[in-house]
């Protein structure tokens, strides 16, 4: 009669639980199975969310997504990376930021670029959202000043400037 | 109390919270498995030798501009860990100068070659995320989940398989050589595994906070448990829970994910350090 072969002669010395090699077959497939099946369930069951798609109409303080504002340092950073990393989740969400000011002048555009940065818990790295406020006003005399700490609440957007694309919050207002 | 239970809830709700508690699950899975036959064989310091090659391997991809540093990392991790763990009880530079001479060197030429070669806009920002992991484990894509899911259960599968083994080659591994186990072929698998779990802790607590993961709960486990398969089951669920309350306690609290973890660890080591007083261990 010719003998089945199920798995190679080691891996019956190696499992310890199942006796026969019928019964060790299975169990592995059924244990490999379940493993994979349950990761699939965990990783397609999540993404149902904070950040689920919502487009408001109007950029209000009524109307915001994503309020930064109540999460602590550590889930606010991992937030705003995670805005800079997958924007497109993030498009037309109206978000809400605290945050320390800063401006960068850029001497080849002749341009200057507002931004929120937030630090994480540790205070070694930190994130900087940009802002274009909604209306006509003037640096330095209708902003706060550097470092100050501010929040604000704009609809997000991107923008491609030098073949970069760029995260900012548009129509943004100071609170 | 309520309070901060539905502010919990409500950060549960994020995508990238429950990529970090998967993650950080299956992770502390893995390496507390292994963590047992570390300690055993007194190999507890290359969880931090073999991430401080990596670290050095992430500066190498960057300098090269790899868009995923991921191969490189591994490639460097294993051949470390192979030359460290393969040769077994018959290396010419035995266990913790090995280790310590491929760690300090390749910390020291990482950071080097980060500061002559960096085009980063914040160098010592990510020399700190890399080190401690601050929130690594909280700014993962799905395509780094799905890696380490199957990482993991490549891990755990080939622990449940070679557990006999593995234990074999943990406790005597001469006396498994003249049996006609060939150890150095289990030797090279144990450390091809470690080198894959390191890559994936450093997500999780960063290179300089790996040894913690390995090593505390396999420790806290033989406070109170003397067979080799009920310490690693131990172990296994010390860091799962250790993991996963810290996690919790990080987001809740905004502390660094990393040092949470550790700190959580240190405390369950204590207290089942504290029990083994009381209860004097229990016999198998």
């Amino acid at each position: 009669m010719k003998e089945r072969k199920y798995l190679p002669k080691y891996f019956y010395h190696a499992i310890p639980i199942c006796k026969t090699g019928i019964r060790r077959n299975r169990f592995l497939k059924t244990l490999v199975f379940l493993g994979m099946a349950a990761s699939f369930l965990l990783v397609t069951g999540c993404g149902s969310g904070a950040t689920n798609t919502k487009i408001p109409s109007e950029t209000t303080q009524e109307n915001i997504d994503v309020d930064l504002t109540k999460l602590n340092s550590t889930m606010v950073y991992s937030e705003v990376y995670n805005m800079m990393t997958t924007p497109d989740d993030y498009k037309g969400k109206i978000i809400k930021v605290t945050g320390q000011f800063a401006v960068y002048h850029d001497d080849e555009n002749n341009k200057d670029y507002f931004a929120c940065l937030i630090a994480d818990a540790a205070s070694c790295c930190s994130q900087g959202l940009e802002f274009e406020l909604e209306g006509e006003y003037t640096y330095p005399d209708d902003y706060p000043k550097v470092e100050e700490e501010v929040t604000l609440y704009g609809t997000f957007n991107t923008y491609e400037e030098n073949g970069n694309t760029y995260c900012y919050l548009e129509k943004a207002k100071f609170l | 109390m309520t309070e901060m239970f539905e502010k919990l809830l409500m950060y549960l709700e994020y995508p990238f919270v429950q990529y970090a508690l998967v993650v950080g699950v299956l992770i502390a899975l893995c390496s507390s498995l292994l963590g047992v036959t570390l300690v055993l064989k007194r190999y507890s310091f290359i969880g931090d030798g073999l991430s401080h090659v990596a670290f050095c391997a992430i500066a190498i991809a960057g300098v090269l501009n790899f868009t995923n540093d991921m191969p490189v990392v591994l490639f460097f991790t294993v051949a470390s860990a192979v030359l460290l763990l393969r040769t077994g009880q018959n290396a010419k530079i035995k266990g913790d100068a090995a280790i310590a001479m491929i760690s300090v060197g390749s910390l020291a030429m990482g950071y080097l070659i980060m500061n002559m070669f960096s085009n980063s806009s914040n160098l010592s920002g990510d020399v700190c995320t890399t080190l401690f992991g601050s929130t690594s484990i909280l700014t993962l894509t799905k395509t780094e989940v799905w890696l380490c899911i199957v990482l993991s259960i490549a891990v755990v599968t080939i622990f449940i398989l070679f557990y006999h083994k593995i234990f074999a080659v943990t406790f005597d591994e001469k006396f498994a050589k003249a049996t006609g186990t060939n150890s150095n072929a289990y030797n090279l698998l144990i450390a091809v595994v470690i080198a894959m779990i390191i890559v994936l802790a450093m997500n999780l607590v960063g290179s300089l906070l790996i040894s913690a993961l390995v090593i505390f709960p396999a420790l806290s486990a033989m406070r109170l448990f003397k067979s080799f398969r009920s310490v690693t089951i131990c172990s296994a669920i010390c860091s799962v829970c250790c993991s996963l309350v810290g996690i919790l306690i990080s987001v809740t609290a905004g502390t660094p994910v990393g040092s949470t973890i550790v700190a959580v660890d240190i405390v369950v080591f204590l207290a089942f350090w504290s029990a083994s007083f009381v209860v004097g261990g229990v016999r198998q």
